[in-house]
């Protein structure tokens, strides 16, 4: 005879004020089988977890209901005090009397602590049904896959691979580095981009455990954590890396001319090309979009002229496969285009740049020599208007969300200009100067007091042109008038979002992602780097604008995450998994469609004991199996189980109500 | 033969004859049979909507209901302001229920509301319905030689929400019809800048400034005039002009046109058909640069070259 013991939980005033728990405890005592119940303000607390310790002792019960929040919240803590009381942790139930009881039946007490009492009925019930189950021990595979390689990516890489485990670097473009690498100096201590990270990405390149991967994208990923398989697509670069010497011949060579991204299209790179001087690795690729030989097969002129022999235009994409236990995201971010803004002319002045032009601009190594130009005459400008918040939080325009970076990256532009070109002026309009960080609202005083920089506290609404000068109309909130400024190039900070692809590849790797793009964590506070998908991890600004130490902060935390992850040589998993009985099934196989993580396999038995004939029947990956159900609901021959979720269960519940 | 519906407003029977009078002449020229509303009314602008809310869709309203008693799909409106409260009315009325309901009883009289009715601006007809490709079709003496600033004012393209048509803030459909002439359609910052009319009566010196402001930057453009396709724009730019003038001790001498007027021109209408004795800034200074060759200017560029999509080779 079962005997069960029902733990009511007041939350606080959470359950307490919608929900009769008295009630509820009574009620469960006339329940045959319920042997003791009763209620406690706060049951995960130590004390409530040691009434369930007592009592499981004192009134040798053989199953637990605990009523209380959902069973996501504090189903393992139970499950901990049943086990160390001696009992099996999954002859724990756990009735939801809050989620789904008490706060969504607010307004009607009475009703609540019927819905409550039923809740309570179906989990005793459904209890006396359940089994001894034990944990499952899957094998890990210990090595990570990182995507994008921005300084996010490279952060994570690197700390993986100090704790000797290996990681695979996926990279779309031919160099690793991100946007970090087209920075000039930084805020909030003015320390050059390229002197703190280039030496960070040869450590990349020369690391044991690190396999880079550049110029290439993950195009599948299966499996489960601890054990996915990843296909890779390696984009033909017609350049053999191994005898490539990084000479330049060839890029000097080439007569065709495109774009330069790294520049954002302020020069020209040519087809063949490495993207930047210190790029890794610094091997040349072919943009087979632009090459004339690839195009029309004339040219060639590379092959030519290079003395390894290293161009092979015959060279094809080719698909890798990596098997890993766990992923780190860190495909960064874009600017947002702000064609929308009409009243500002974005497209039809050529004076009106972004922040990272600017910021190529105001480069050491950029195109214009370090200097700003105006883009439509080359001249050096003297006076500068910045505006921030340009799609940032405009709900008619652009998105919501604050962009967080471009207050901070603005007040570094101010100084920046000021240092290149002395005897120029800054002009800013802003909504609100948010410098929260360490050093940040120094760093702004300091672009305030030392450069003069003009802040307006504003918007701007309209930009025209008046012979050579663009006119910035805007509001002067603080002295609440009008005011024009006569600027010779006007700097936009746009919003930072992610990358168009970021919702693909989050389709492809089957994680979440919100209305922007933003890749999401499985909670905002707790698990900021998880995402809702065991074992794949967020960092850097695929999930949300960020400055660098805020990216580096998450790469670090997601290489934490994945080292506890591979700390054992095998990793536990619940029981709560799918088996086909042979004797039912009747191979048909809709099982094997319908499971969403490809789980189900199908093998050949005899056919009968002893038989030399075969037949078909279902086979379940215990690794794979999420323990869904969908495979259950499918069967027609009802030959899958599920365990923590039989038959005998499911319909004791139904039976109690 | 297309047919439409015609609200002409109350200017197009006083102030701007000669925008209805050429609009009339364009459309038949278009093939375009236009049926006036019988027995409309005030659209309530600009009063009724500072006042009282129920009055400023009810008045419009009454039109649009018997606008859907004649059996044409389209309205179309010379006036910007008519337009406005028309379409915000239709707007409202398709998409809020509950005001529908409310106001629908305030004009039972003349039957109840369906909806069935576009409304269009006078401009949006041309260019939507009507079209580029039929406009330059009939072209016959093309206005080339002109450079005109084309002014929308506040109410052809906006609020967005209400107009659905063009660009709240660069719009480029009246350029492209002029463009379609044959004249030269300059760029112009302030073609939506606002002129200050609802202080014209109050406040003269804010008008002043503000158009003053529009006339500045439409003779900085190059540009021989002006158009407009209202005729509240029309009569603020022009009749206002000599006191700007005055005041700021400048000189434009920017005619201001109605689109109709030169699109009538370009048709083969012979130009004392026009009217042009009603315009306060005299427009023959303008007409005279049709024929004229206009040279493009090259500029050479210096320095960092514009960004260019395509690649180039060497
Ligand atoms: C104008 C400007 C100035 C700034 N100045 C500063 C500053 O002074 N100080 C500061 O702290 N921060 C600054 N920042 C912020 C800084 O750029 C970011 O914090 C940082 O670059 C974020 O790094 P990340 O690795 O997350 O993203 P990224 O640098 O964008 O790197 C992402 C990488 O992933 C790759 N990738 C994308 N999609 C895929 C895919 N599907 N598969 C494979 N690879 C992919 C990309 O090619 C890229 O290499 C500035 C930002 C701007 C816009
Ligand atoms: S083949 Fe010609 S165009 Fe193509 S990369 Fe080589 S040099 Fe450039
Ligand atoms: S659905 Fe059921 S019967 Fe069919 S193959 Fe799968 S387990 Fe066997």
């Amino acid at each position: 005879m079962a005997r069960v013991g029902v733990f009511v939980c007041f939350c606080g005033a959470n359950i307490a004020d919608f929900v009769d728990v008295p009630t509820v405890v009574e009620e469960a005592k006339k329940i045959r089988e319920v042997k003791f119940a009763v209620d406690y303000k706060y049951m995960c607390s130590d004390p409530g977890q040691q009434m369930i310790r007592d009592a499981i002792v004192q009134y040798r019960l053989t199953s637990i209901v605990v009523a209380a929040c959902s069973p996501r919240m504090h189903e393992k803590t139970f499950r901990k005090a049943l086990s160390d009381a001696g009992m099996n942790p999954y002859l724990l139930e756990v009735a939801n009397i809050r989620e789904h009881s008490s706060w969504v039946h607010q307004k009607d007490k009475k009703a609540a602590t019927e819905k409550a009492g039923d809740l309570v009925r179906m989990a005793v019930a459904k209890s006396i049904a359940n089994e001894q189950l034990h944990e499952i021990s899957v094998p890990v595979t210990k090595r990570a896959l990182v995507i994008g390689g921005g300084i996010a990516g490279i952060q994570a890489a690197l700390d993986i691979a100090d704790a000797h485990i290996p990681v695979t670097l996926v990279e779309r473009s031919p160099s690793i580095g991100g946007r970090m690498a087209q920075l000039d100096e930084t805020f909030p201590t003015l320390d050059c981009s390229q002197c703190i990270l280039t030496p960070k990405m040869v450590d990349v390149a020369s690391h044991p455990y690190i396999e880079l991967i550049p110029y290439s994208e993950v195009i599948e990923l299966n499996g489960y954590v601890g054990n996915y398989k990843a296909k890779i697509r390696k984009k033909a670069s017609y350049v053999n890396f191994k005898t490539c010497t990084g000479c330049g011949t060839c890029w000097q060579k080439c007569p065709v001319k495109v774009p330069n991204e790294y520049n954002m299209g302020i020069d020209k790179r040519k087809a063949i090309y490495t993207p930047f001087p210190q790029a890794v690795p610094n091997k040349p690729v072919i943009d087979a979009e632009h090459c004339t030989y690839l195009l029309k097969g004339k040219c060639g002129i590379c092959a030519k002229f290079c003395e390894k022999g290293s161009i092979d235009f015959k060279m094809q994409d080719e698909v890798i496969e990596r098997e890993i236990g766990a992923v780190v995201v860190a495909t960064g971010y874009d600017l947002w285009d702000a064609t929308p803004y009409e009243e500002y002319g974005v497209g039809r002045y050529k004076d009106i740049i972004n922040s990272l032009e600017f910021e190529r601009m105001v480069s050491a190594n950029g195109p214009t020599g370090g200097l700003p130009i105006r883009p439509s005459d080359g001249k050096v400008p003297k006076t500068v208007v910045f505006i921030k918040c340009v799609g940032s939080r405009d709900k008619a325009k652009g998105i919501e969300f604050c962009s967080k970076i471009c207050c901070m990256y603005t007040a570094k532009h101010a100084i920046l200009l000021h240092h290149k070109v002395h005897d120029s002026r800054a002009y800013i309009f802003y909504m609100d100067i948010r410098a929260a960080g360490k050093g940040y609202e120094e760093f702004v005083n300091r672009a305030q007091v030392e450069t003069g920089a003009v802040y307006l506290r504003g918007r701007v609404s309209k930009i025209y042109q008046k012979g050579e000068k663009l006119m910035v109309r805007g509001e002067d909130g603080q002295l609440g008038r009008e005011v024009e400024v006569e600027a010779d190039l006007v700097v936009l900070a746009t919003a930072i979002i992610p990358y168009k692809t970021n919702p693909a590849l989050a389709q492809l790797l089957g994680i979440s992602y919100d209305k922007y793009g933003y890749l999401s964590e499985a909670h905002p506070k707790l698990r900021p780097v998880e995402t809702a998908k065991a074992g794949i991890f967020l960092a850097g600004c695929t999930q949300a604008p960020k400055d660098i130490p805020d990216t580096v902060a998450q790469a670090s935390a997601c290489a934490a995450k994945v080292c506890g992850l591979f700390a054992g040589d095998t990793m536990k998993k619940d029981p709560m998994i799918s088996t086909v009985n042979n004797e039912f099934c009747s191979g048909c196989q809709n099982c094997v469609q319908v499971c969403p993580y490809q789980a189900i396999v199908t093998e050949e038995i005899p056919l009968g004991h002893g038989a030399r004939e075969m037949r078909t029947v279902a086979k379940i990956n215990e690794g794979v199996c999420q323990g869904c159900g969908s495979c259950v609901a499918v069967c027609r021959s009802m030959a899958i189980n599920l365990a923590g979720f039989t038959d005998p269960q499911i319909i004791n519940e139904i039976v109690a109500i | 033969m297309k047919k439409v519906t015609y609200f002409p407003g109350c200017s197009a029977h006083g102030t701007s004859e000669e925008f209805d009078l050429t609009v009339k002449m364009v459309m038949k020229t278009l093939d375009v049979e236009m049926e006036e509303i019988p027995d409309w009314n005030c659209c309530g602008a600009t009063s009724a909507h500072t006042m009282n809310e129920s009055l400023a869709y009810a008045l419009p309203l009454r039109n649009l209901v018997l606008a859907e008693k004649l059996s044409n799909d389209t309205m179309t409106i010379p006036c910007a302001s008519c337009y406005q409260r028309l379409k915000a009315t239709k707007v409202h009325m398709d998409e809020d229920p509950e005001l529908a309901k409310k106001i629908n009883t305030a004009v039972v009289g003349e039957g109840s509301y369906e909806g069935r009715v576009a409304v269009k601006s006078m401009l949006q007809y041309c260019y939507e319905d009507i079209g580029l490709e039929a406009i330059r079709e009939k072209v016959t003496s093309p206005v080339s030689g002109m450079k005109l600033a084309c002014y929308y004012g506040c109410l052809l393209t906006r609020p967005k929400a209400i107009t659905r048509f063009d660009s709240p803030e660069y719009p480029m459909s009246m350029d492209k019809i002029v463009e379609a002439l044959g004249a030269k359609a300059m760029p112009f910052d302030f073609k939506t800048e606002c002129c200050g009319a609802s202080f014209s009566i109050s406040d003269t010196d804010v008008v002043l400034q503000l158009s003053g402001k529009i006339l500045e930057m439409a003779k900085e453009s190059g540009a021989h005039a002006i158009v407009v396709a209202c005729p509240l724009c029309q009569s603020n730019l022009d009749m206002r002009q000599h006191d700007i003038e005055k005041k700021y001790k400048v000189k434009y001498d920017l005619p201001v046109f109605y689109l109709t007027q030169l699109m009538a021109m370009a048709f083969g209408f012979p130009k004392e058909k026009m009217m042009f004795g009603k315009h306060i800034i005299p427009v023959d200074s303008a007409l005279a640069h049709i024929g004229e060759v206009i040279e493009e200017p090259k500029k050479p560029v210096k320095g960092k070259k514009a960004v260019q999509a395509e690649s180039e080779v060497e």
